[in-house]
């Protein structure tokens, strides 16, 4: 059964198609990743999907409900959550605050209760402490301990890299988008994360798209691959199918002179 | 009734555009609204008047003497201040700016008082020349070619001189400048004074018609941001027509709406122009990138 | 806390006076801190709602009979509308239009106000003395027993707004708008609102203001206002509760000083001495301006963190000494 799918997507920056009539779908529980040289349109996908740019034509279906032209936040409201290229965190809060700005959309606490924080047993405090133990969690089990109560903007790339998986996470999302997730990583992080991601995905019962250049990570964890190039889809399948597409070889290796 | 307004918006509207013009001109280069821009022009325009009162100097000497004091002042500002910044944002770049702004001010109230002074000036602004029914001031008339001058200038300078076209370069992008070889610090440097320059200018030609006193500056500073934001902050003849556009829709809303609020235009057109076209009629927007 | 309640028994009423006013100004630093240190949005223009809080409490009072609090809470909600107004264009404008349009606003409420009949013109209104209930607070002692509570209870509402989960989206707009909407933050809802808080502070303050000083006219409320203001946020410290407090109190004790310049002993009889030779004597209250403008540069340049700033390096180098 698919969870996602988009239709046609299309859109155009000053006379450049960005995306030209890309479709694709995802199987439920799957990790699908997505692969195409620089600037072939793969992040604007995401942006499409994350409700950050407005396609010029096609649709978005996310269980069964159109989100084409949803507001990005209410995109997050309906459970999918992302990760960005070049890292957007909150830099100036603790990784503690940046988890818990994950949970915003499943806590309650607005202006007037929040003003009423005064003892250890009030509603705003219960909720604060409820929320807290889920994103421990998620600590846990992505080895952040050392990195609560710092400020993002002092840690190492790759940690960040790994508190905006956890805040991503935290959303509890259904469909989760990482955006080259192992790009500035070593080859130890990077087979830390490849674990993480098995993990996650069995774990928390999420659909993972992702985009990636690492193509050993792309074959080894992958069920489906989308190739584009150009803004356009060049073929979709399994990884070895892709891996093997003329198309995409080309793409990827470049043409030999003849 | 109609053209004779006309005409005269067009002569304040050029004040206007002067002053916008060298706010958009720093906005480029430091990427940050001047809010000294106004109190830059004031203080240098109290530098004419101590020359020609102080110290009975000719009127050449007095004005050449003031837009150099001018140049410097915005050079000054630049190299202290702004390139020292430990946390450059749009914030901290708007904070010294005021910070200027209240020092200069402060130090004109300090030396000047708060009295009201009369520049005296060259061109009457009584004597006038008819055209048909419309009747056209010696100083509008000045004003009006003495701005013209400034702006045909300065776009022949941006076009085809060396100095120009690094400033330019400077402003579209600092990296890429930097590495063919143009020091783009000292290039900013050039163009606060530059747009110092430009706004002293505006002063000098306003004060006639004003009174000179602290204040001088505070409502055409507003003036001068409106017609910026009108015409849009990332070209150079957004913000010449936004400014005369503005001098001139003030006129007509003093005598056909109300004189009383006639000052308040200004605050209407940035909240319409915002709202409708948030980069200005000529703008363009750019949209960051994830 | 005891400290507090005894001081208006034990030291004179100036200084009971000096506290009210300072009090008045940690409320608006608190509030426009929520707004710039927090959001992450600048406005020049909270002389505004200062106004907008002062004259509506006054003339509630004064033309409708409206009871204090009545009044006061009238007034901040609608200092609290305009911010959301003001708030609006703000969702689709970046910084510099941002300022320009706030600093717009602040002059042109001023010119409205100095215009119409209603509130008084240039010449601006008396304020009769507050009244709670059959009770009449003459002294300064008196508002000082209903200006300070408000405060503290004011400063721990901000405290807890900035601890809790709107706080961290205020903050999460500042550092990423495009990653808080991503994570679910409903930017528009939180810019406009925290307009509307900070809003509502200014008004909340602006009403008492009034009645601190006795007397309000345009004069009062002008572009420089909005400034001090500003500087009371940024000397502080941006993004801390109890920086906004230390601001607003250094800041408000700076100006009152300084307002009297020429009678501080030593410094202010060189100053007199310089305004004689070289600038005017006349004119010597401005010096005000100059040093305030002076602070602003030199946080920018130096700390800008503010007095905050300094507050967690002097803590950290205790902690750390000898090392």
């Amino acid at each position: 059964m698919s969870i996602f799918s988009a239709h046609d997507l299309t859109i155009s920056f000053g006379g450049i198609k960005a995306l030209n009539h890309v479709s694709f779908e995802i199987e439920k529980g799957a990790v699908y990743s997505i692969i195409g040289p620089n600037g072939a349109g793969k992040t604007t996908i995401f942006n499409c999907i994350s409700g950050l740019y407005a396609p010029d034509h096609g649709e978005i279906i996310f269980q069964d409900m159109d989100i084409t032209n949803l507001a990005p936040y209410k995109i997050a409201g309906l459970g999918i959550a992302r990760t960005f290229q070049n890292i957007e965190l909150f830099s100036r809060m603790t990784t503690m605050e940046n988890l818990m700005l994950g949970r915003h959309l499943h806590m309650k606490t607005g202006l007037w209760s929040g003003v009423t924080l005064f003892s250890s047993n009030s509603k705003v405090s219960r909720e604060e402490i409820v929320h807290r133990e889920r994103v421990e969690i998620i600590v846990d089990l992505l080895d952040l301990q050392s990195a609560r109560d710092v400020f993002v903007g002092e840690l190492p790339y790759g940690s960040q890299k790994l508190v905006e998986l956890a805040r991503a996470l935290a959303l509890e999302p259904k469909l989760l988008l990482l955006d080259e997730p192992s790009s500035g990583m070593n080859n130890e992080e990077k087979h830390d994360l490849f674990y993480w991601i098995k993990d996650i995905r069995n774990l928390f019962d999420v659909t993972i798209l992702m985009i990636e250049h690492d193509m050993n990570m792309v074959r080894d964890i992958s069920d489906k691959v989308l190739a584009i190039n150009f803004g356009k889809k060049i073929t979709a399948g399994t990884p070895d199918e892709v891996a093997n597409h003329p198309e995409v070889l080309k793409a990827y290796l470049g043409e030999e002179d003849a | 009734m109609f053209l004779q307004l006309i005409i005269s918006g067009l002569s304040i509207g050029s004040l206007y555009a002067l002053i916008a013009l060298a706010m958009v001109i720093i906005y480029k280069a430091s990427e940050v609204p001047n809010f000294a821009q106004g109190e830059m022009a004031m203080i240098s325009t109290f530098v004419a008047y101590a020359l020609l009162i102080t110290a009975k100097a000719s009127f050449v000497v007095s004005f050449l003497g003031a837009l150099l004091f001018a140049v410097l002042l915005g050079m000054f500002i630049e190299f202290v201040a702004l390139r020292r910044a430990k946390d450059p944002n749009i914030l901290n770049l708007i904070i010294i700016t005021l910070g200027f702004e209240m020092v200069l001010y402060g130090l004109a109230s300090w030396k000047w008082g708060a009295e009201q002074k009369h520049l005296p000036f060259p061109i009457s602004d009584t004597d006038v020349i008819q055209f048909g029914t419309v009747v056209v001031s010696h100083l509008d008339i000045a004003t009006m070619v003495v701005a013209l001058i400034v702006m045909i200038t300065l776009f022949l300078f941006f076009r085809y001189t060396k100095l120009g076209i690094a400033m330019k370069a400077t402003q579209q992008n600092v990296i890429a400048a930097r590495i063919n070889g143009i020091r783009t610090n000292r290039i900013t440097s050039f163009t606060w004074g530059l747009s110092s320059l430009i706004g002293a200018v505006a002063g000098i030609l306003l004060s006639p018609v004003a009174t000179l006193d602290p204040n001088l500056m505070m409502d055409p500073l507003l003036k001068g941001f409106a017609a910026a934001v009108l015409g849009g902050m990332t070209t150079l003849i957004g913000p010449v027509i936004g400014g005369y556009l503005l001098g001139v829709i003030e006129n007509l809303f003093g005598a056909y709406v109300s004189l009383e609020f006639k000052s308040v235009v200004a605050f209407l057109i940035i909240v319409f122009v915002l709202w409708f076209k948030p980069s200005g009629l000529f703008g363009k927007h750019y949209v960051k990138k994830v | 806390m005891s400290g507090l309640i005894a001081f208006p028994f034990i030291s004179p009423n100036y200084y009971v006076y000096m506290l009210n006013y300072m009090a008045v100004n940690v409320i608006v630093a608190m509030g426009l801190n929520i707004l710039i240190g927090y959001t992450g949005q600048i406005s020049l223009g909270h002389a505004g709602f200062f106004a907008i809080g002062a004259y509506v409490t006054v003339l509630f009072i004064d033309k409708l009979h409206v009871p204090f609090f009545a009044a006061l809470f009238v007034a901040a909600l609608l200092a609290a509308a305009f911010g959301f107004v003001l708030g609006l264009p703000a969702l689709r404008l970046e910084g510099p239009y941002l300022a320009i349009a706030t600093l717009g606003f602040g002059m042109a409420i001023i010119q409205v106000i100095g215009r119409a009949a209603v509130f008084g013109g240039r010449n601006g209104l008396l304020v009769s003395k507050m009244s709670i209930g059959p009770y009449v607070l003459n002294t300064d002692k008196e508002l000082y027993f209903m200006i300070i509570p408000m405060t503290v209870i004011l400063v721990f509402a901000a405290r807890n707004i900035v601890k809790t989960r709107v706080g961290r989206a205020l903050v999460s707009i500042r550092d990423s708008d495009i990653a808080a909407e991503t994570m679910g933050v409903n930017v528009t809802y939180y810019k406009t609102l925290a307009f509307a808080i900070s809003a509502f502070y200014a008004g909340i303050a602006g009403g008492l203001y009034a009645f601190v000083i006795g007397f309000i006219n345009p004069g009062s409320f002008t572009f420089i206002l909005s400034i001090l203001f500003l500087s009371m946020v940024v000397v502080g410290g941006l993004g801390s509760v109890l920086g906004a407090v230390m601001g607003g109190i250094f800041i408000s004790f700076l100006n009152l000083k300084l307002e009297s310049v020429q009678y501080i002993p030593g410094f202010g009889d060189m100053l007199v001495i310089i305004s004689k030779k070289w600038m005017s004597v006349t004119g010597l209250p401005n010096i005000s301006s100059i040093i305030f403008g002076l602070i602003l540069i030199l946080i920018v340049v130096i700390e800008p963190l503010g007095l905050y700033g300094f507050w967690i390096r002097t803590k950290k180098y205790w902690k750390t000494w000898p090392f």
